[in-house]
């Protein structure tokens, strides 16, 4: 392990983004642009999913509902106030940080089964609302009408290549925010709750607190993936806030692998990429969705990431 | 010297697997970069229940591509569809609309989606500037609200208030006629059912004052059984009921309905009667009164038959609404590029801007483009159904006179205009 993993990793993230960054420069093609666009956004839902499900063994049902939440309140936001595209996007996200740690309140103490339940539950609740409440979120067909694409230190959103630039860096920093989260003694904390939850009761630990304090953190950044999200389409749709939009998510994680930090990264990777091409050629893309993860799971019995690290691992042996 | 194979992904087989990945993905930019016709994207619904709204929107493309080619295509250029299956959602409807443009390199959108995902499109056509054609969605907010039209996005269908003007004045002659006060109403759990519903009543209060509602059902979207709205409805013993149920749940309900008598024991009346809701009906009770969302004797012209007869042949289905829709973007994209002499957004919007084209779906023979993006003069009519072809009969047009008149109304009130 490297002496200082938080400055490696802060490098591998700059040389990212700057291979992200440079490329429209060079070539520009708007068809990879809305790909990065799109998983930005996709790469944070999962991302911030992967912390309850990979490092804190917390199976949730409803992360979709925090998507959906970020995504409206900053919609919302921008329609029927004139701040800063910036300060609406953090008013989005800590709203979604704060129905995170209400619901967070309820769900966290259960046990593993029933908080699969719950947080299913409440996203059901949170969907009907969005439908039921249409003079504020435009029920089954959405809020409409744009979001407004104020200007703000140069970057005009109206313009694709400023989205994507846009998109890349929050994505990019959002990860590495994660990232560190991850590897910090409040991730180890986690990743001891989610191994041996006793003997993390033990050492001192007040169990639903970190998990509350996961389930928050966790909840604000799909938020911040809704953001991105709501950008995309300029809008917000109830089928952000859906069961079969947190399916994704976890299908994400499935895919890239659990027990690896950009798992859920690749796994969105795959999903966008599988979605874009299927859909080209047929109409059965659940099918051919359907079996591909069928190899995964059948075949390789893990995620692409986590697959990877076995065989990396048997060669070290 | 001997070579053990190690376990797992050899170099060789990873340098193959990034080559396929590239080749997968670089192939849409190769095909692009081929191709010198005029791609038109097309996106719909074209899986699950609803289906068929995308599958007859497709057919009849097809038919027109077809017939524009043969005729040297736009700007002699030969065109070709690209069709994409959006599964009914918007923020996918988005990202389709968005790929047919950067990615398959086409320079003119029709946009099929039923409402939510149509909402979507525009704002992604709004960023573009491409010209797009919305096709099937109805709810008339997306061309009538300033703040929601697009400079480049036009609407070649059938609106909520053009149909519930029309079919209020009918309706309201047919219940003095008959004396019926007594009404029930069942529609969709959704908000088309729910507002097309109230928009209904507005207009129907407005000509028949003494109206009074017994009852409303609201059934869900997709719903197999029926019969707790069944007795429901002949519980409250309305006079008459009024639906906007379509599709299979029409086709359902009718013929649950009959199991009960239902039609036996009141009048009915619904806009959605269309050829494969009649050809999904067991026994259709005659003396439903409906309006004709397309109907091959209405108007009653050789060239509105010979299309019914033409997508017959072809497709061994009957024709949709939505055929015809399609069609006549079509027609509209043909005869604005024609005067633009141009594929530009600005120029053709111009040109399709107050267009009127001469079509076998006007009331009169034509059909035009008002300045607000969305047509005017199609056919709407009122008859009652037969169990037999044609199926609807006695069809009284309505008048688009009154049609307008009351739709300015409706604009003032919602601070349109």
């Amino acid at each position: 392990m490297s002496k200082h993993p938080a400055w490696r990793d802060t490098i591998i993230a700059v040389v990212v983004l700057i291979i992200v960054l440079v490329i429209p420069l060079l070539h520009r093609s708007p068809a990879f642009e809305d790909f990065i666009i799109r998983l930005s956004a996709m790469a944070l839902f999962a991302t911030s999913l992967n912390l309850l499900v990979g490092n804190t063994g917390m199976v949730s049902f409803g992360h979709g509902m925090f998507y959906g939440f970020g995504a409206y309140a900053f919609a919302l936001t921008m329609q029927m106030t004139e701040l800063s595209l910036p300060v609406a996007a953090v008013i989005a996200v800590v709203a979604t940080a704060f129905a995170a740690l209400c619901v967070g309140a309820i769900c966290v103490r259960l046990s593993t089964e029933y908080f699969a339940f719950i947080t299913l539950a409440v996203q059901m609740l949170f969907y009907s609302i969005i439908i039921s409440w249409q003079s504020l979120t435009g029920g089954d067909q959405g809020l409409r009408g744009g979001i407004p694409r104020r200007e703000f230190f140069g970057f005009e959103l109206e313009s694709q290549l400023h989205l994507y630039q846009f998109c890349a860096i929050v994505g990019v920093l959002g990860l590495l925010a994660l990232r560190h989260i991850s590897v910090s003694p409040f991730g180890q904390t986690l990743r001891m709750i989610r191994d041996n939850e006793d003997r993390a009761s033990f050492l001192g630990i007040v169990l639903w607190r970190a998990r509350l304090s996961a389930f928050t953190i966790a909840g604000a950044f799909a938020g911040l993936g809704g953001v991105l999200a709501a950008l995309f389409v300029s809008g917000a749709y109830p089928e952000f806030a859906d069961w079969p939009n947190s399916g994704q998510a976890i299908f994400a994680v499935m895919l890239g692998g659990i027990h690896s930090f950009l798992g859920p990264v690749v796994g969105g990777m795959i999903l966008l990429a599988l979605n874009d091409l299927v859909t080209r050629y047929t109409e059965y893309h659940g099918l051919i969705l359907g079996i591909v993860i069928l190899i995964f799971a059948v075949g390789l019995r893990r995620g692409v990431l986590d697959f990877i690290k076995l065989i990396r691992l048997g060669r070290a042996r | 010297m001997t070579r053990t194979r190690k376990p797992g992904l050899s170099r060789r087989s990873t340098l193959a697997l990034m080559g396929a990945g590239a080749a997968t993905f670089a192939a849409p930019w190769v095909a692009r970069a081929d191709s010198k016709k005029l791609m038109i994207g097309m996106q719909s619904i074209l899986s699950g229940p609803i289906a068929l709204l995308g599958t007859s929107s497709r057919n009849a493309l097809l038919m027109e591509q077809d017939r524009i080619n043969a005729a040297g295509g736009f700007l002699g250029r030969q065109i070709e569809f690209v069709f994409r299956d959006s599964k009914g959602q918007p923020q996918e409807a988005a990202r389709l609309a968005r790929e047919l443009v950067n990615t398959n390199g086409c320079e003119l959108l029709v946009d099929a989606e039923a409402s939510s995902g149509a909402f979507a499109v525009q704002e992604v056509v709004r960023s573009l500037g491409v010209p797009c054609i919305h096709t099937n969605s109805e709810t008339s907010s997306l061309t009538a609200d300033p703040k929601i039209r697009a400079p480049t996005a036009f609407r070649v269908a059938r609106q909520g208030v053009h149909d519930a003007v029309a079919g209020s004045i009918y309706l309201s002659g047919y219940a003095n006629t008959n004396k019926i006060n007594k009404w029930a109403t069942c529609a969709p759990d959704y908000a088309y059912g729910r507002d097309t519903t109230a928009q209904y009543l507005e207009f129907f209060k407005k000509f028949k004052p003494d109206i009074e509602i017994v009852t409303e059902a609201w059934p869900k979207l997709g719903q197999p059984d029926f019969t707790e709205v069944i007795t429901k409805l002949i519980q409250a013993k309305p006079q008459a009921l009024f639906t906007l149920l379509y599709a299979g749940d029409l086709s359902a309900f009718v013929n649950q309905g009959n199991i009960y008598a239902l039609f036996a024991q009141m009048k009915v009346a619904t806009p959605n009667v269309d050829y494969p809701v009649l050809a999904a009906i067991k026994n259709l009770p005659a003396g439903i009164q409906s309006a004709t969302r397309y109907l091959e004797t209405f108007p009653d012209t050789p060239a509105n038959k010979a299309f019914g007869e033409a997508y017959l042949k072809r497709w061994k289905e009957r024709p949709t609404n939505w055929s015809w829709q399609n069609t006549v973007a079509m027609q509209f994209y043909e005869a604005a590029i024609k005067k633009a002499n141009s594929l530009d957004g600005k120029a053709l919007a111009a040109a399709l801007t107050g267009l009127k084209i001469n079509t076998p779906f006007g009331v009169d023979g034509t059909i035009t483009m008002r300045d607000d993006h969305t047509t005017i003069n199609y056919a709407i009519g009122w008859g009652q159904t037969t169990p037999k072809p044609p199926f609807i009969v006695d069809v009284k047009p309505s008048d688009w006179g009154k049609i307008i008149e009351y739709e300015t109304e409706w604009k003032k009130q919602q601070k349109y205009i």
